[in-house]
């Protein structure tokens, strides 16, 4: 998110204006939050959420710190975001899952995702791009989720404070 | 029909500006606004993303501030990465800007003198250097007078904002390197100021403040102006072109009322154009007649050319040195620190201009990090949450330089949803643009690795502009031939038409531009008010 708006601040207007239509697109009012308690599949079937929920608790795990990507329902919102996205997205998560399938199906999921991850920074199969666009919903997803932000990352701020407490710490001067 | 004194077209920085100091000085003004009315009450600022239809992942903070309407743009012969900004709402970009508030310098309206580049502004600082002060002391600033040369300072400042940890250890390495870093000059408030609340450091300025405490037209002086009785408020008024007598002289706006889908008119004796770069420009160019075959002013081409703005990149340093400490509430009011200008201070360039660095402007909540680390798994999420507390983000505005092939024009053959031409961009960066994007490049490489922690850069993507600081489009100078205004934001061939916001800057420094529309602004009503006297306009 931070990059994107890093990205808004350099090209703003025209990624602002896109955005505005997509929201208006899908006729939600701008006070209308989704939850995954009340979402029902609308582009993975049934097995697909299920894999992909498996995959993304590999990807974002529980550990003694925090639950991970299945107890924040990350696959359900992912779901929300491919099925209101264009053609050509959509399209790019049905090669990605066909491929991922087929690996899962030869070897294991566990093996799937290590093969999908080996070349991240330049994917060149299928598989291997499905990944890192798996892997950027997952972020996505998770961090943007209650236990992502409050359990997770401990977030302190989106408060209103009566003043800042500037750093004190000598060391840091 | 009623004849306004004066007709403000846009409700922005420059127009809001415009409009009080007008009424306030006995004007009777009424202000065209496009957009409509979003009050504080459905901003959605301080919503958590999970509140959210998409998480706030597309962009659904910002949403109302951009109604579809107003989309329809083509980008033509544009290098990749450029994107103009045009908001529709009652306050203009005021009401989610970042309220950095920075004088240009003396140098800054002289490159032609003294780097050899672009024109000359047709004013000097000093010329200007009144109403500086004069909308500081208006809306409210927080900082100090560093006594650097680079940035002049103002007389009146509210206490600065405190620094957070990552912002001291910037400042000492900074310091070992040379580079100045010194409190941010914000329009937020860090006491009381003007009835207004101060700050509650929630990070949401670019959202929308819930409470004023940054400086909104809406909030800060469009009450002013309604305050004298004088003012009078047409929202959801989009103007189409500037109608003119037999003379050239500018008559009437006609303008569209968004809600009922009419025409209508309104007549005023003077004009000021305050809808910011691109759409400013498109007004002028979509107002032809036959004394102004060409476009209002036109007559010499200039309207629409010399587009330019801020080329922009960002730098985020997670530092050693905090990693792993106890997460604590960093949001506060975006940028606390600033680093201007210091590539005058050392050695010869083959380049002309500079850049600041604003610092810490990216929201806290999400961990820019997640999106580029490599890995999964258990390391890939303790590694996420152990570089967090470090975060340090440097985003830098570099100088562009003002190019006649530059330029926005309009297309009659494709008009938006009332009809009326869209504007098309033409923009390629030039060389003075790339030598400078390169040593910036490498001088932010060199602070980032003496920053000492982990680094990623959007630097390698190239530049990008222009940050919301488009300028240029409809330029003052001293030759009439090669620009449109004079230095009072006059229109050389149209006496009463007036065009304060940011089209009307000669040149761009690296700083950014709000603070010195609004003093053109300001100096612009005061000119408008003497002329009137005198019966000159
Ligand atoms: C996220 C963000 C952060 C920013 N941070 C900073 C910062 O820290 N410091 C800084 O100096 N600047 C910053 N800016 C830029 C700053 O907001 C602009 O420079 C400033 O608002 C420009 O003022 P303006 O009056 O020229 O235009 P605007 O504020 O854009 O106002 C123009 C107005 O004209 C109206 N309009 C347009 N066309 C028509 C028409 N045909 N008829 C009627 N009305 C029309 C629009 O609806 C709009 O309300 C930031 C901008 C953004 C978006
Ligand atoms: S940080 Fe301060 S100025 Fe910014 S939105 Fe919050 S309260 Fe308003």
């Amino acid at each position: 998110m931070k990059r994107r708006q890093a990205l808004k601040i350099v090209t703003l207007g025209a990624l602002a204006e896109a955005a505005s239509q997509s929201v208006a697109a899908h006729g939600l009012a701008s006070g209308y939050a989704w939850t995954p308690g009340d979402h029902h599949l609308a582009f993975f079937s049934e097995d697909e959420n299920r894999m992909i929920d498996e995959l993304m608790e590999m990807i974002i795990p529980a550990d003694d710190h925090s639950p991970g990507a299945h107890a924040a329902q990350v696959s359900l919102f992912a779901d929300l975001m491919v099925s209101t996205s264009d053609v050509a997205e959509q399209q790019r998560w049905r090669r990605g899952l066909e491929a991922m399938q087929e690996e899962v199906s030869r070897s294991s999921t566990a093996q799937a995702l290590a093969k999908a991850a080996a070349n991240e920074s330049h994917p060149e199969t299928e598989l291997e791009r499905f990944f890192v666009v798996l892997k950027r919903m997952t972020v996505d997803g998770y961090y943007t989720s209650e236990i992502g932000i409050h359990q997770d990352l401990n977030y302190q701020g989106n408060a209103y404070l009566s003043e800042f407490p500037g750093c004190e710490h000598e060391a840091h001067h | 029909m009623h004849i306004y004194d004066v007709c403000v077209i846009g409700s922005g920085a420059a127009g809001g500006v415009m409009a009080k100091e007008l009424c306030e000085g006995g004007a009777e003004v009424i202000m065209l606004e496009a957009g409509e009315e979003v009050p504080p009450a459905r901003f959605l600022s301080h919503k958590w993303p999970y509140e959210l239809p998409y998480r706030g992942l597309r962009d659904e903070k910002q949403a109302p501030f951009y109604p579809k309407d107003i989309s329809a743009i083509r980008y033509q012969d544009t290098d990749s990465g450029i994107g103009v900004d045009r908001v529709r709402v009652l306050g203009g970009r005021t009401l989610h800007w970042n309220a950095v508030t920075l004088r240009y310098a003396p140098r800054d309206f002289r490159e032609r003198t003294l780097a050899g580049i672009e024109e000359d502004w047709p004013l000097s600082y000093q010329e200007l250097a009144p109403w500086y002060e004069h909308i500081e002391q208006t809306i409210g600033v927080c900082g100090q007078d560093d006594h650097l040369e680079i940035l002049p300072a103002g007389k009146h400042y509210l206490p600065p904002l405190p620094w957070r940890c990552s912002e001291h250890v910037l400042a000492r390495v900074g310091k070992s390197m040379g580079i100045p870093v010194i409190p941010v000059r914000k329009a937020v408030l860090t006491l009381p100021y003007d009835q207004r609340p101060p700050c509650h450091y929630c990070g949401h300025c670019m959202d929308g403040c819930d409470v004023s405490s940054i400086f909104t037209t809406p909030d800060c002086v469009l009450p002013k102006a309604r305050a004298t009785g004088r003012f009078t408020l047409r929202q959801n008024a989009v103007a189409r072109e500037i109608l003119t007598d037999s003379s050239g002289r500018a008559q009437a706006v006609s303008f569209i009322d968004r809600i009922t889908r009419s025409e209508e008119q309104v007549r005023a004796r003077v004009f000021a154009v305050c809808c910011a770069t691109i759409e400013s420009a498109r007004l002028l160019l979509n107002s032809k007649s036959p004394q102004h075959p060409d476009g209002l002013g036109n007559s010499n081409g200039v309207v629409g050319h010399y587009l330019h703005g801020h080329i922009g990149g960002g730098v985020s340093v997670y530092l050693d040195e905090l990693a792993s400490t106890k997460p604590v509430n960093q949001d506060g009011a975006t940028d606390h620190v600033y680093v201007p200008r210091y590539n005058q201070l050392s050695g010869k360039r083959d380049y002309a201009g500079g850049w600041g660095i604003q610092v810490n402007f990216e929201s806290y909540m999400f961990p820019d990090q997640a999106q580029h680390l490599r890995g999964y798994g258990a390391p890939f999420k303790a590694e996420v949450r152990r570089l967090q507390p470090g975060y340090l983000f440097l985003g830098t505005f570099c100088k562009a330089v003002s190019a006649r092939e530059n330029y926005v024009a309009v297309d009659p053959h494709q008009t938006d949803a009332y009809g009326i031409p869209i504007p098309v961009i033409h923009y390629r960066f030039g060389e003075n643009d790339r030598a400078l994007w390169r040593d910036h490049n490498a001088s932010l490489q060199q602070l980032a690795s003496r920053l000492k922690g982990t680094v990623f850069s959007s630097l390698d993507n190239g530049p990008g502009g222009f940050a919301s600081h488009e300028v240029g489009t409809v330029r003052m100078g001293k030759d009439p031939q090669t620009s449109a205004l004079n230095g009072f934001c006059q229109a050389h061939e149209v006496k009463n038409l007036f065009v304060t916001d940011g089209s009307s800057f000669t040149t761009s420094s690296e700083k950014n531009p709000t603070l010195t529309i609004m003093a053109l602004s300001a100096r612009a009503a005061d000119y408008i008010k003497q002329q009137r006297r005198l019966n000159a306009l």
